[in-house]
């Protein structure tokens, strides 16, 4: 913590400045919508296909099938969703709120613990309960729901500590 | 801990959020305080107590069983 303009901020070098967090946003909130899209089947995440670099392509990581570093035919769509989705998430969870402070800071840890410890207790569930092919959808919504528990449950106790005075 | 922020800011005829902007801290920190859902840190109960011209210890008091 240091003062500056008698301001009792929380000195973290980890967070963006708070501009970020709606550019955050909208790339977060365009990113679900096209990745329900997808899933719904409504659109075609193979969409847009173009020559990409990859360092691995193949139906497993230890096959031996298609190799290494090679230039491929891929639709990106699906790639562009998921980087919308961590980007966006990253930048309204990481940056600053407009007035960043010790509890905020608090609520925030909080919120980032509670949504680890969630998220594996969803996940042992679905490891318990879910089979064949359905829990390949588990791992996909897995690479985002650790970082949307966080922002839902960091959000939801920002505005629950934001009730008006009696 | 118990405080008595909220009575000390009536004194001083304070809203949270202008107590807030006058410590430089958030709403919701002031509001958190005052409902004893969070205990500030040293330096911020110091800047309290310094608004309010009294020792911490006249406004952040310990319960019985602590």
């Amino acid at each position: 913590m240091y003062k500056s303009k008698n301001r009792t901020v929380m000195q973290t070098n980890y967070l963006l400045p708070n501009k970020y967090k709606a550019f955050g946003w909208v790339l977060l909130v365009i990113g679900l919508i096209g990745g329900i899209l997808m899933y719904s089947q409504l659109i075609d995440g193979e969409l847009l296909n173009m020559k990409v670099f990859s360092i691995y392509n193949g139906e497993s990581i230890f096959g031996n099938d298609q190799g290494f570093f090679k230039v491929i035919e891929n639709g990106v769509l699906d790639e562009i969703v998921a980087l919308f989705i961590m980007i966006g998430g990253l930048m309204v969870g990481f940056s600053r709120e407009k007035v960043e402070d010790e509890f905020i800071y608090k609520l925030r840890k909080d919120s980032l613990v509670w949504a680890i410890i969630f998220n594996y207790f969803i996940l042992i569930l679905a490891v318990l309960f879910i089979y064949s092919f359905a829990f390949f959808d588990v791992l996909v919504f897995n690479m985002f729901t650790p970082l949307l528990f966080f922002i839902v449950r960091f959000n939801f106790l920002k505005h629950k500590s934001d009730s008006h005075e009696e | 801990m118990k405080n008595n922020i909220k009575i000390e800011r009536a004194r001083f005829d304070l809203t949270q959020a202008e107590l807030a902007e006058k410590i430089g801290v958030s709403r919701q920190t002031i509001n958190a305080m005052e409902k004893n859902k969070y205990v500030p840190s040293t330096l911020l109960a110091l800047k309290i107590a310094r608004l309010f011209k009294k020792a911490v210890e006249d406004i952040f008091l310990l319960e019985d069983h602590e």
